[in-house]
C-alpha cells in the first residue's frame, strides 16, 4: 500500500499527475438494436422481375406476420411446427425436428424438418407462409457451421434424433446466436452425395477419409469461382431498404 | 408468380397481370369492319412517339393518347361499346371470373426435331452412325411425297398461344393488378391480351360484370382488394379442421 500523494519517480522529480483511464462502458441497449434479423425470403432474387411485384408479395408477407408470429430461426435450429391436419384425431400435428435448409423467396417460403422417430429419418418441408401453420415454436435457436444441413441423411442418425417433448431452451434477448461447431461423423460410403468435394464446401463433418481421396476430390474445386464478378450479388443496400420497410411495417 | 391459398387450405399458383395505361382508341362499326360483330381497338403499355411514322400515330392523335407499344382488337356487341379514349382499369373484371389469356410464347429459335415436336430421336449407342437427334423416316414410299405440314425442324416459339379458362382470383384496385390462376404463355414483363372466357362451361359465370367497363370517375367506390370468396386473406387466422 503506498501513499499516492507523495510519490516519487525513480528520477527523484515529483511525478506527472496520470489521469485515470476512461471507464469503458458497454451499453447493451445498443448492442441490442444492433442486431438485426431480416428473413432470407424478403430479399428478393436477382432477375428482371418488376419491383412492384416483390412490394406487393411483401405486403402480404407483413400481414400474415401480423396475423402469426414467425420466429427468428436459422438452419440448425430446433423447432417445433403444428399444422392442421383433417386426417388426425386432434385435427392437429406436433413435429419437432431441426432445420436442415431454408429454401424459396417471398410468400413461398419453405423449411425442412429432420428428425429420427423409431429409427426412421423423417424430413418435412414446410411453408412458411401457409394457413394450415397453427404455431411455430423454437425449442433451441443456435447455427451451424452450414447453411445446408443435407448430410444429415448420411450422418450418424444420433446427429438427427431430438425428443419430440423437448423443453424450449431458455436464453436472453441481448445475447448472440450461439454457433455450433459440431462436427458430425458419417456413416460408412457410399452417401447421397459426394459431401467431400469442395463445390459443397462443407465444414461441419468430421472427414475420416484417407488423404488420397481428400486429395482427389480437390480435383474438382474451381478456384476462379470466387473472382468471377458476374456472381457476384450485393444485397447490402437493399436489405437496408427493406428492413426498413419491414419493421416499420410490424411495429404499427 | 405467387402461390395463393383458398379456405380449405389448398395451394394454388397464381399468375400476375398488370393493366398498363390501357385506353380504347377506336370504333370499327360492323358494316366497316365486314365482320358479324364490331370491334373495339384497344392499346396498352405507353412508349415512345418518336419511332413511328406520322400515319401511324393518327390512330393515337385521334383518340388523344400518348402512343401504344401494342394494339389489339376485340369483337364487341352493339351494346357494349365504349368512347375512343377511355381508360380501362383491372376492376373491369372481377374475382370468381374465367378470362383466356392470349400472349406471345418464348422464343426458342431454330430448333430441331427432338425440342420442338417431341420425337424421340435415337439410341446414343449400339452401331448408331451420326443420328442421335434426327427425324428418321419423313414419309411413305406409297406416297411418294412429303405431306404438307410434315413436322420439321424450325424456328419455333414467338407466336399467340391462349390458355383458356382461368379464374380470377384477385383484383388488386390500386395498382391495376389481376390475379388468374395457373400459367400464361410469354415471358416475364411481356404483353398480354385478356378476354372474357369462350369456353361453354364458363358461359355462365359472370354474374353482374360492371358493363360496358369500369369507370374510374363513376359514383362506385371498391375497395384496394377484392378477393374471391375461396381465397384465405392473410388478416384471417389460421385456417383449423373442425
Amino acid at each position: 500500500f503506498s501513499f499516492s500523494g507523495s510519490r516519487i519517480d525513480s528520477d527523484g522529480k515529483p511525478a506527472k499527475f496520470q489521469p485515470p483511464p476512461k471507464p469503458v462502458i458497454i451499453d447493451k441497449q445498443k448492442q441490442r438494436e444492433e442486431r438485426r434479423f431480416l428473413s432470407p425470403e424478403f430479399i428478393p432474387p436477382r432477375g428482371r422481375t418488376d419491383p412492384l411485384k416483390f412490394y406487393i408479395e411483401r405486403k402480404d408477407m407483413i400481414q400474415r406476420r401480423k396475423v402469426f408470429n414467425i420466429p427468428e430461426f436459422y438452419v440448425g435450429s430446433v423447432l417445433a411446427v403444428t399444422t392442421a391436419d383433417p386426417y388426425a384425431s386432434e385435427k392437429s400435428n406436433r413435429f419437432v425436428g431441426i432445420c436442415i435448409q431454408r429454401g424459396g423467396k417471398g410468400l413461398g417460403a419453405t423449411f425442412v424438418l429432420r428428425n429420427v422417430i423409431e429409427d426412421q429419418g423423417v424430413e418435412i418441408c414446410y411453408e412458411l407462409y401457409s394457413p394450415r401453420i397453427q404455431a411455430i415454436e423454437v425449442l433451441k435457436l443456435e447455427k451451424r457451421l452450414d447453411d445446408n444441413l443435407m448430410y444429415l441423411r448420411d450422418a450418424l442418425p444420433e446427429y438427427s434424433t431430438f425428443d419430440m417433448n423437448m423443453k424450449p431452451v431458455s436464453r436472453l434477448d441481448s445475447e448472440e446466436i450461439p454457433v455450433n461447431k459440431l462436427q458430425v461423423r458419417m456413416k460408412p460410403k457410399p452417401w447421397s452425395k459426394r459431401w467431400e468435394r469442395p463445390k459443397y464446401n462443407i465444414k461441419g463433418i468430421k472427414f475420416e477419409l484417407p488423404e488420397k481421396k481428400m486429395k482427389e476430390a480437390q480435383k474438382w474445386s474451381q478456384p476462379w469461382l470466387e473472382f468471377d464478378m458476374l456472381r457476384e450479388y450485393d444485397t447490402s443496400k437493399i436489405e437496408e431498404k427493406i428492413w426498413k420497410e419491414v419493421s416499420e411495417a410490424l411495429q404499427k | 408468380m405467387m402461390p395463393i391459398w383458398t379456405k380449405s387450405g389448398k395451394k394454388h399458383a397464381v399468375t400476375l397481370l398488370k393493366v398498363q395505361d390501357c385506353h380504347v382508341l377506336r370504333y370499327i362499326s360492323k358494316e366497316e369492319s365486314g365482320g358479324k360483330t364490331s370491334k373495339l381497338l384497344v392499346g396498352g403499355k405507353n412508349a415512345s412517339p418518336f419511332s413511328k411514322s406520322e400515319s401511324a400515330m393518327e390512330i393515337f392523335k385521334e383518340a388523344g393518347v400518348p402512343r401504344k407499344q401494342k394494339v389489339t382488337t376485340f369483337n364487341v356487341t352493339d351494346d357494349a361499346i365504349i368512347k375512343p379514349g377511355t381508360p380501362l382499369y383491372a376492376a373491369h373484371f372481377r374475382p370468381g371470373q374465367f378470362v383466356d389469356v392470349t400472349a406471345k410464347t418464348i422464343g426458342k429459335g431454330f430448333q430441331g426435331v427432338m425440342k420442338r415436336w417431341g420425337f424421340k430421336g435415337q439410341p446414343a449407342t449400339h452401331g448408331q452412325t451420326k443420328t442421335h437427334r434426327r427425324p428418321g423416316a419423313i414419309s411413305t414410299n406409297k406416297a411418294a411425297k412429303v405431306y404438307r405440314g410434315k413436322k420439321m425442324p424450325g424456328k419455333m416459339g414467338n407466336i399467340y398461344r391462349t390458355s383458356f379458362g382461368l379464374k380470377v382470383w384477385r383484383i388488386n384496385t390500386k395498382h391495376d393488378i389481376i390475379y388468374v390462376n395457373g400459367s400464361v404463355p410469354g415471358h416475364t414483363n411481356c404483353l398480354v391480351k385478356v378476354k372474357d372466357s369462350k369456353l361453354p362451361t364458363y358461359k355462365d359465370c359472370n354474374k353482374n360484370p360492371p358493363f360496358p367497363t369500369f369507370f374510374a370517375d363513376g359514383d362506385e367506390k371498391l375497395p384496394e382488394d377484392l378477393y374471391d370468396e375461396e381465397i384465405f386473406q392473410f388478416t384471417d387466422p389460421s385456417v383449423t379442421y373442425a
